[in-house]
């Protein structure tokens, strides 16, 4: 015996430590997300990962346990020296509004994840990327089962003129190249402005009143009651806007987009 | 005499096409909003370019206006505070944001027995200067409001009207012609000021009394103005100088033509602006794109 017990015992112990501490940092090992998209911040909890996120911004509100999670500031305007402090190895940047801490992100050597979706096909796609980037694509392919299956075509037999207003001053209102024009033709209607090939377009009052629509969705708290020239809209002389919908449920990219096309559905074939 | 008549029937005209000419069919409902807005044009267009032509009358100097004596950018200021603090435009901020900045450029400028002119204009831009930067920091914290006060800041005739704004905006215009109704009666005191102020103090007007009616009543208007249309640009500027041209420096005359030539210019800016594209294009870009051109034209002529 060249051993004595003691030493025996000693290097089993060690090698126990190292077994423990390494069996730790295989966890610990694991993604920390951080996340400037309050739509992938949903997602990613519908795909069972929301507690690899260790940042997110102010805006990401839902589920409730996103709120727990520790914040690096609007969505407009993350803090990189808080992202950087969490020491994530994945930051979900939004782009175009948030390209310029990408570059700086990328300087620092941190690996990002790009979401900018302007259709559904692009929801689906960025859904898939990020459960192949995750391990997660059984995860990640149900989901996008789930939301193809509620958010299926339907096709009346005349489509519903719908016009979205998003902001009253200026107006802004949706264009073709936007998820929600995708959901509004999907539900059986068809987006007034959808000729215009933009995201979130500035219009003016006449071309609203021009194109006469027969349902108004007013994603803002401000109505849109008494003003002047837009009585003769067929949706203000049917009474048919809506002002009481959801804005996350369809200006938001993620899984509760099918509540809100539910309501668009409901709305537009009543 | 004939000047009169062409430049009525040129304001005539401008009414006719603002109305009349668009991209689409006309029914009572776009005519009332045509209406309502080529009203809103003569209202912001005048009272811009009337303020323009007191200012430069007042201070001897073809570079004053609303926007160089920072009362434009201080009311710009008032208003998007008022959109952080509200969500909605307050006249009353937009007043008190032209009125500060107007009282802090006219006490850096005054000196006893009148005002330093150059030192007026320095520290109007200063002050401009300034207020563009603390606006800039409330877009940076607004984030949803940013559209609105890009708007605001370059002015926009398209302003929705409705039940909540109609009345207040009636109200605001009838003040804001009042009040250049009595600015009109000091046509001759300008024309005495505008000599030099040493003939004008011989003569016995009271310079430091009247200088401070002039300045805080124009801070006034301009706040007025910009809390309905925004802060529209170059009118102030350019439209007293054609009106110098046309009828010469006696203010009886200026004054009133500087009113209705605004009046057309922004009208028309304005129906260009609606008919090029179904996008709202900011009437300030219009004015500048088709005003700066026009104005070298005239100069070199």
């Amino acid at each position: 015996m060249y051993f004595s017990k003691n030493t025996l015992l000693f290097c089993g112990g060690l090698a126990l430590v190292c077994l423990i501490s390494c069996a730790k940092e295989q966890i610990g090992s694991g993604y920390r997300i951080v996340s400037l998209s309050p739509a992938m911040t949903e997602m990613l909890f519908s795909l069972g990962a929301g507690d690899k996120l260790v940042g997110v911004t102010t805006f990401c509100d839902f589920p409730v346990q996103a709120k727990k999670i520790r914040k690096v500031g609007d969505f407009s305007h993350p803090s990189i020296e808080r992202i950087v402090a969490l020491k994530p190895n994945l930051v979900i940047i939004n782009l175009p509004e948030q390209k310029r801490i990408k570059g700086e992100l990328e300087k620092l050597g941190i690996n990002t994840f790009v979401s900018s979706p302007n259709s559904l096909t692009d929801i689906y796609q960025e859904l898939s990327a990020i459960g192949r980037e995750l391990d997660l694509e059984r995860q990640a392919d149900s989901l996008i089962e789930y939301m193809k299956h509620n958010l299926q075509v339907t096709t009346p037999d005349n489509r519903k003129r719908v016009f979205v207003e998003i902001s009253p001053r200026p107006i802004v209102t949706i264009g073709a190249a936007t998820f929600l024009n995708d959901l509004i033709e999907r539900a059986g209607g068809v987006n007034i402005f959808r000729d215009l090939n933009k995201d979130y377009p500035v219009v003016n009052q006449e071309a609203v009143i021009t194109r006469d629509p027969e349902i108004i969705i007013v994603l803002h708290p401000k109505g849109i009651t008494g003003r002047t020239g837009w009585q003769k809209i067929q949706a203000i002389e049917n009474n048919r806007i809506y002002t009481d919908l959801n804005p996350d449920h369809l200006m938001r990219p993620g899984p509760r987009l099918v509540d809100g096309f539910r309501q668009l559905k409901r709305i537009i074939n009543d | 005499m004939t000047k009169t008549i062409l430049v009525i029937a040129v304001f005539l005209l401008a009414v006719a096409v603002g109305i009349l000419v668009g991209p689409t069919h006309l029914d009572s409902e776009i005519l009332q909003l045509r209406i309502s807005r080529v009203i809103l044009g003569i209202f912001a267009g005048g009272v811009l370019a009337f303020c323009g032509c007191l200012l430069q009358g007042l201070f001897g100097n073809p570079l004053v206006e609303p926007y160089t004596l920072g009362s434009a950018s201080g009311a710009a200021l008032g208003a998007s505070v008022g959109i952080l603090i509200f969500g909605a435009i307050s006249p009353i901020l937009a007043f008190f944001g032209s009125l500060g900045v107007g009282f802090f450029v006219y006490t850096v400028a005054r000196i006893e027995g009148g005002l330093l002119r150059d030192r007026l204009i320095l520290a109007g831009v200063v002050l401009s200067f300034l207020c563009s930067s603390l606006v800039m920091i409330i877009m940076v914290l607004g984030g949803r409001e940013l559209y609105e006060i890009l708007y605001l800041l370059m002015g926009y005739l398209g302003v929705i009207i409705d039940a909540t704004n109609r009345i207040m905006i009636i109200i605001l215009i009838v003040i804001s012609l009042g009040l250049v109704a009595f600015l009109y009666r000091y046509h001759r005191e300008l024309d005495i000021i505008s000599q030099g102020t040493e003939t004008a103090a011989g003569l016995g007007i009271d310079i430091q009394k009247f200088s401070l009616i002039i300045f805080f009543s124009s801070a006034l208007l301009v706040g007025l103005t910009v809390s309905i249309v925004g802060a529209i640009g170059f009118v102030g500027l350019i439209i007293p100088h054609v009106s110098k041209l046309l009828f010469g420096p006696r203010h009886r005359y200026n004054l009133g033509a500087s009113f209705i030539l605004g009046s057309t210019f922004l009208v028309l800016a304005d129906t260009l602006s609606r008919v090029i594209t179904v996008y709202e294009l900011p009437v300030g870009v219009v004015t500048s794109l088709v005003g700066v051109p026009f104005f070298i034209y005239l100069y070199k002529k």
